[in-house]
């Protein structure tokens, strides 16, 4: 265990990257990173938006639609739904199955059916939809019990879809990404000097200082610059859209990143092995 | 007036949802914005709110809809009382009167259940039909020896204007207008002609009846006047011209004529008398007019008397044709006499008093006239300025329709004259003749001759020599603020090609009235103008009682005074609507007492009445077209309106019109504003040097006119669609005009009832948001429900280099959800006709190919043979498979011979014989789209009619266009993955970058300022304002983001997405309105590498709709010269264009060799072939067509 004695918090392992979790709600972590490089840090942050699997609706089928919307309104609705993922880890991607369109391996069967009876306006939200598989379903805000909403009808229209959801990336359709936001800061104080601040007279007074910067020590006025210093600390703070928790979010970035590292070493291992070099085994097993 | 008792519940709660509604009460959301019900409310803060009380009533669009009611509720009556009696040449006995005429409301015919049903405007546009209403007249005629009346004789059918009296909408509350179909944000105050909404544009004149001195093309000082009457239109001019002769100038005389032989001619033969008329008793004036004064005597022969001098003008009337050929000329001097009192000067009217002609008024009118003349001359050329504002009158749907409506009444009546006469000539009627039949069967006329006119737009009323072409436009529905700012647009009648900058200049007198932002750039700038948000135009009254008014208030009539009278010191002459009333001695009570009448709801509320100290003149006008607005009376330096009233025109208690009757707020035209001084602010007023509020503002106040009036809110200056602009008075003015004609492009919302809409094209956002920063314009005219745009998180920063000039970088996970996004409606449509040879267009099955398989151009069809609803279609397939027969019109017999009727029709032939061509609707643009509805109806005639709505929806890609309110517009150059973004430390990531680039010589501060209370807004969770001259400060802004733990700069700590190393420099971050424009790169994209050519020259086609090649025009071709690529030039312009292998001889020169034989020569011994363009050759047949020999020596190459 070894005790930041700044900040009190308590970091997993010494040596190599380190993370503090700060704060874990339902949908944001607030996490530290430290020990590693900035190229590092910011991959970790990309590859939460950008890579980390989550099941939306990709592929939406009308049976019968005689509401105000228009057909691929709805479907472009349906499918920024977030869909709590889970079982992505055990989804093909498309590209990775054979089947034609789809399959049980690599999607989930929603289908919503509802109709309006009612004199008054009927809203039809997510959780109306109805999955094939109980593990997949949408993401339902514990604030907002109804979901999202997706259309409204009036009295006689109706709305019957079969929707198709597959495993994706936020690199494709942002309606991927599993987070809404990665807040990403580091040096507060501004010791590196990465930045300048913009004032009229003194920055001090009018910048607000960043809520991160009690973490850190501030500078004294007379400490000299260190021009060779490197980040250290990295603060993130990672929102959930619902579709996987915060952590798990954090977690799979990670896995992502380690398998393409892995990726980088098996064909490197690969040429070294046909160069008739040593190849080195990898560490860490996945 | 019930006691006000304040409720939970609003007054007019749920019954208001625009200031179009009819409904009084109008929006509450509006009148209470930003208050509370219980809060205080100060006049001089809150004083705006009375622009929604008069938005209800008043303003916009209410001027289109005010001068068609008083078109179909006063002006139709007029024009049938003055036209009321037809009489008959042939029978002497026969008479035919109008008594009465009114118009219906619309009304369709249900065939199949046998009743009439009330015609929607929506269901006009669907089913291409006309929203009219029929005309009926009562009338009473002879019969044989009988009296007959008749109620409710149909004689044409009028097209209504939406909202109007007749219009079925008016008085519906917003429910029941969405169950007509029919938005209740529409404006209103167009037409359906045939399916297609038209404008009648509001047209500006210069004001008739009106003296206006001004300078002609050869430096000379002339004054005239254009009259205008029901009767007559003419123009007289009085000319100081060479040798100080005054001459008068008019259409019906073939020369000049001295100006002091129309005045013996109207009776004053007295020289002295004539002198003093014009000049009073001032020697300058008389010094100036002498040499006029000789002339008479100079005459050939000389002119001393009325009778000699009536004479001698009736030798210069012109002869028209039709008079020539009657022959029938009446005595010189009777036709002079008649010309002097009906044409000349027509509109001041020359009385029958005991069968005596009174001129007086007249004479002293020209005499006036001449005065003025000699007045610019002595001030050394000081005249009239043509472009104030006062002297323009603008023309609306009502005037212009009443013009079009009294011609063709009068021409339907001579036909109708003409009918009678050649049925009561007949002398063997077996029954007697009913004058009503003629007047029943000819009731097309007047239909076709109104539904013509405004669909083309052209205005042809021969009486008055009129020919306008363009007063009806296509109402714009690219967005809602498109077609409301079409609904304001002005349109002068000036020449675009002349090159003077006057009428295109911004006049001062255009403040309050016309919006000095909103017009368009190039040929029509300043030409076109829009209203600004408080005007209203007035339309005629009567002036009757005005005229007894003024004298019982102490004019001196015109008839009992000398000219010496007129023009002593002190007196000032009285007009009423351009004519001469009289002369007062004490203008300033005149004017006063007037006022006070006026106030006191004694005399209309549009009637002005100003004083003029230059040409000691006091105006009083009640004529229709002034521009005027509201103003909030001062007295003693107090705003009459008090906080009190301001609260209960908030609750809905007191209407605008209770103000204006309480005598505390009036209406001024242009003219009478001139003879006040407003205060902007409360603040601002002045009495006797003091500010209201107790202290002594300056000691410059002191030498300051006392305020008579205040405005009631600085941001009506600008018209509604600059009304939409944050903070434009911040913004460098040529800003605001761009964003004008931008937000007119800008995809948004464009009606409640958009998505039932069949329009040929319709631009519609997907997720249309209202702006963060908004202004009170925008609340008034219902931008904020109907808007267009999105409010983007913008960064100013450059990124990428795909930024440069003024490019956007996008957010791809922005466009992901949803941003920018937009649909695209295109209507496909078609008749099917029925043929007079008993056959009909057919809808017809999809083609197959030999083996049973349905061909794809016709896969989407459905068993009726159009395409089914929601089926994706794709470039080139068919919509709608109609066929037509080859033959449509009824055969005729071979020869004569063949049947016993030769000639004529040999009845139907089978139409099952007769074959079907294919006359498909294709779809013919790029990309896939949906087929959204389809509508079968039929039109008026009962044909069948088929719309197809066929739906695109597209996302933002690169090249599309988007634009802020401040006139930055800008291409999207790069579409960026999220991660790749920049970030603030909160992790927010921009939706646009745009270049800081765009700032510093656009100088859109407002746009700054947007960004900041945007920030601020989106912080705080409210809505900012903007509004011109006004709005959220950025003091306040700037405190709010401070709370908020931001800078109070609007700049932002922001990470790189590609490095998470932080930026330099920080970034202007925060939320600024984006409006999408109709400008895409899918509906431009074009390329081609061959293609069709042109018949005639073999060249390639040229537009992107005939799949065109590009061009390599003059300029291309220098440069290439210049670069010595002969060759690249050789193959643009020849090989890749129009080369053709031509034959040509060696021996003779000539084309056209073939085959190797000169058939000119009869030799084949020199032909050879050349390249040439084909061009080329066309060049040399047709100058050989014409004689010309072209002849070509052919050489081999070196």
């Amino acid at each position: 265990m070894n005790i930041d004695h700044h900040s009190g918090l308590s970091f997993t392992e010494a040596g190599g990257p380190q993370i503090a979790i700060k704060e874990v709600t339902p949908t944001t972590v607030t996490f530290v990173l430290s020990n590693t490089d900035l190229s590092v840090a910011n991959a970790l942050r990309r590859v939460m938006i950008a890579e980390v699997p989550t099941i939306a609706i990709d592929l939406v089928d009308f049976e019968l639609n005689t509401t105000v919307l228009a057909d691929e309104f709805i479907a472009h609705r349906l499918g920024l739904i977030p869909i709590i993922s889970h079982q992505a880890v055990h989804l093909n991607y498309r590209h990775e199955c054979t089947c034609s369109p789809y399959c049980e391996e690599c999607s989930v069967l929603f289908s919503l059916d509802v109709s309006c009876q009612s004199e008054n306006a009927m809203s039809v939200y997510s959780t109306h939809l109805v999955s094939s598989s109980p593990a997949v379903q949408p993401y339902v805000d514990p604030a907002n019990e109804k979901g999202v909403l997706i259309a409204k009808l009036r009295k006689g229209q109706q709305l019957h879809v079969k929707a198709i959801a597959r495993k994706g990336t936020g690199k494709e359709h942002a309606k991927w990404a599993p987070c809404t936001g990665v807040a990403f800061e580091y040096d507060p104080h501004n010791k590196l000097r990465h930045t300048t601040y913009w004032h009229e007279e003194d920055a001090r007074k009018e910048w607000p200082l960043s809520a991160k910067a009690v973490e850190e020590p501030a500078p004294r006025d007379d400490e000299p610059f260190d021009y060779k210093a490197k980040p250290e600390r990295f603060y993130f703070t990672v929102e959930s859209t619902g579709a996987l928790p915060p952590t798990t979010i954090v977690t799979q970035a990670l896995d992502v990143l380690m398998r393409k590292l892995a990726e980088v070493h098996r064909v490197l291992g690969g040429i070294a092995e046909a160069q008739g070099e040593p190849v080195v085994q990898p560490t860490y097993n996945l | 007036m019930p006691p006000y008792v304040p409720s939970d519940q609003p007054p007019g709660r749920g019954k208001g949802s625009s200031i179009f509604e009819m409904d009084t009460m109008g929006r509450d959301d509006l009148r209470y914005a930003g208050k509370k019900l219980t809060d205080p409310i100060s006049a001089a803060e809150d004083k705006w709110r009375l622009v929604p009380a008069f938005l209800q009533t008043k303003g916009l669009i209410k001027q289109h809809v005010d001068s068609f009611n008083y078109f179909i509720e006063t002006e139709m009556k007029q024009i049938l009382l003055a036209n009321a009696k037809v009489d008959s040449d042939v029978d002497p006995a026969f008479w035919l009167k109008f008594r009465d005429i009114r118009v219906k409301q619309p009304q369709a015919y249900d065939a199949r259940k046998g009743v009439a049903y009330e015609l929607t405007p929506h269901e006009c546009r669907l089913r291409d039909v006309t929203y009219a209403g029929t005309i009926l007249v009562d009338i009473e005629y002879v019969r044989g020896k009988q009296l007959v009346k008749k109620r409710g004789i149909e004689v044409g059918r009028m097209p209504i204007m939406l909202r109007s009296s007749r219009c079925c909408l008016t008085g519906k509350s917003p429910a029941d207008m969405v169950k007509a179909g029919e938005c209740p944000l529409d404006p209103g105050g167009y037409f359906i002609i045939r399916g297609t909404e038209k404008v009648i544009l509001i047209q500006e004149q210069l004001s008739k009846n009106r003296i206006i001195v001004e300078t002609d093309r050869l430096g000379l000082i002339n004054a005239s006047v254009t009259s205008s009457t029901h009767e007559k239109k003419s123009k007289t001019n009085i000319c100081y011209g060479k040798a100080g002769r005054v001459t008068m100038k008019h259409n019906s005389f073939t020369a000049d004529v001295p100006v002091v032989v129309v005045m013996k001619a109207m009776g004053i033969e007295s020289d002295r008398e004539i002198a003093e008329l014009i000049c009073g008793n001032d020697e300058k004036f008389l010094e100036l007019f002498s040499p006029s004064l000789e002339e008479s005597s100079m005459l050939d022969p000389p002119v001393y008397t009325q009778r000699q001098a009536l004479d001698w003008l009736g030798r210069k009337v012109k002869v028209t044709a039709m008079r020539s050929r009657i022959g029938m000329r009446k005595d010189y001097v009777e036709e002079a006499r008649d010309l002097l009192a009906t044409t000349v000067l027509a509109h001041v009217p020359v009385d029958d008093i005991n069968g005596q002609w009174n001129y007086r008024p007249k004479s002293v009118y020209v005499a006036l006239m001449v005065r003025r003349t000699l007045q610019a001359v002595k001030d050394g050329g000081i005249v009239d300025d043509r472009d104030f504002v006062g002297n323009k009158r603008l023309e609306l749907a009502g005037q212009l329709l009443s013009l079009l409506f009294e011609d063709l009444f009068k021409s339907w009546q001579a036909n109708i004259k003409r009918a009678i006469d050649t049925q009561l000539k007949r002398s063997n009627r077996t029954s007697q003749y009913d004058a009503a039949t003629a007047v029943a069967q000819t009731s097309r006329f007047i239909t076709d001759g109104l539904f013509r006119s405004i669909s083309s737009g052209n205005w042809n009323v021969k009486r008055f020599k009129m020919e306008r072409a363009g007063v009806t436009q296509v109402l714009s529905r690219l967005s809602y603020v498109s077609a409301l700012g079409m609904m304001t647009r002005i349109s002068s009648q000036f020449e675009k090609t002349r090159k003077v900058s006057g009428p295109r200049a911004l006049q001062t007198s255009q403040f309050g009235v016309i919006c000095p932002s909103d017009t368009p750039e190039g040929e029509a700038c300043g030409l076109i103008k829009n209203l600004a948000l408080m005007t209203h135009i007035t339309t005629d009254s009567d002036d009757s009682s005005m005229r007894r008014l003024a004298f019982i208030l102490g004019v001196e009539d015109i008839n009992v005074l000398t000219g010496l009278d007129l023009y002593e010191e002190g007196t000032y002459l009285v007009f009423l609507n351009g004519v001469i009333l009289g002369v007062h001695r004490k203008p300033e009570k005149f004017v006063n007492d007037f006022r006070a009448l006026r106030r006191a709801g004694r005399v209309g509320p549009f009637v002005s009445v100003y004083r003029t100290s230059t040409q000691r003149t006091v105006n009083i006008s009640s004529d229709g077209g002034r521009v005027c607005r509201p103003l909030i009376i001062v007295n003693k330096g107090k705003s009459m309106v008090t906080d009190q009233d301001v609260k209960d025109a908030i609750h809905g208690i007191k209407t605008f019109e209770d103000l204006i009757q309480e005598g505390k707020i009036e209406y001024l035209d242009v003219n009478e504003e001139t003879d006040t001084d407003i205060a902007m602010y409360d603040a601002d007023l002045n009495y006797n040097g003091k500010v209201p509020f107790g202290a002594i503002a300056d000691p410059s106040a002191l030498d300051r006119p006392n305020s008579t009036h205040l405005e009631i809110a600085p941001f009506t200056v600008l018209g509604a669609v600059a009304g939409l602009i944050p903070y434009p008075h911040h913004n460098q003015s040529p800003r605001n005009t761009y964003q004008c004609a931008m937000g007119k492009q800008a995809i948004g919302a464009i009606a409640y009832n958009q998505l039932t809409r069949i329009d040929t094209l319709l631009y519609l956002m997907v997720y249309p948001q209202q702006p963060m920063v908004r202004t009170r314009t925008i609340e008034l005219i219902g931008y904020d429900k109907l808007p267009a745009g999105q409010n983007a998180t913008v960064a100013v920063m450059s990124y990428s280099g795909y930024d440069i000039e003024d490019a956007l970088v996008l957010n791809k996970a922005s466009v992901d959800r949803g941003f920018g996004r937009c649909q695209v409606m295109r209507k496909f449509s078609t008749m099917i006709k029925s043929y007079p040879n008993q056959t009909y267009d057919r809808l017809a099955d999809r083609a197959e190919d030999a083996y049973g398989q349905v061909l794809e151009k016709y896969d989407i069809l459905d068993d009726d043979g159009i395409v089914a609803v929601g089926e994706r279609i794709k470039t080139g397939q068919v919509v709608i498979n109609k066929q037509s027969p080859t033959e449509t019109s009824p055969r005729v017999a071979p020869m004569a011979g063949a049947d016993d009727a030769g000639g004529q029709f040999m009845g139907a032939t089978d139409p099952a014989t007769i074959s079907y061509k294919a006359s498909p609707t294709t779809f013919k643009y790029d990309g896939d789209a949906v087929i959204d509805q389809v509508l079968l109806t039929t039109n008026e005639e009962d044909q069948t009619l088929v719309k197809a709505l066929i739906r695109q929806t597209r996302r933002p890609e690169l090249g599309d266009k988007f634009s802020s309110r401040h006139g930055q517009k800008g291409v999207c150059g790069i579409i960026v993955q999220q991660e790749d973004m920049p970030f603030a430390d909160t992790g927010v990531v921009p939706d646009i970058i745009m270049n800081p680039h765009g700032f510093p010589s656009r100088m859109t501060v407002g746009k700054m300022i947007e960004l900041l209370a945007g920030k601020a807004g989106v912080l705080a969770g409210q809505l900012q304002y903007g509004t011109a001259f006004g709005g959220s400060k950025v003091e306040d802004m700037s405190n709010i983001l401070i709370s908020n733990g931001f800078s109070y700069s609007g700049k932002d700590y922001v990470t790189s997405g590609i490095t998470g190393e932080p930026l330099q420099a920080y970034i202007f971050f925060g939320p600024v309105y984006y409006q999408k424009l109709k400008h895409m790169v899918l509906d431009k994209m074009h390329a081609r590498s061959r293609g069709p050519r042109a018949v005639l020259t073999r060249q390639p086609t040229e537009g992107r709709s005939r799949d065109g090649g590009l061009r390599v025009g003059e300029m291309e071709r220098d440069c290439l010269i210049g670069h010595g690529t002969a060759a690249l030039l050789m193959e643009r312009l020849l090989y890749a264009s129009d080369a053709y292998d031509c034959e040509m001889c060696g021996e003779c020169g000539l084309v056209g060799a073939w085959h190797g034989f000169c058939n000119y020569c009869k030799s084949r011994k020199g032909v050879v072939k050349v390249k040439i363009p084909y061009a080329c050759k066309l060049l040399f047949q047709e100058l050989m067509s014409m004689n010309v020999v072209p002849r070509v020596k052919v050489k081999d190459l070196e």
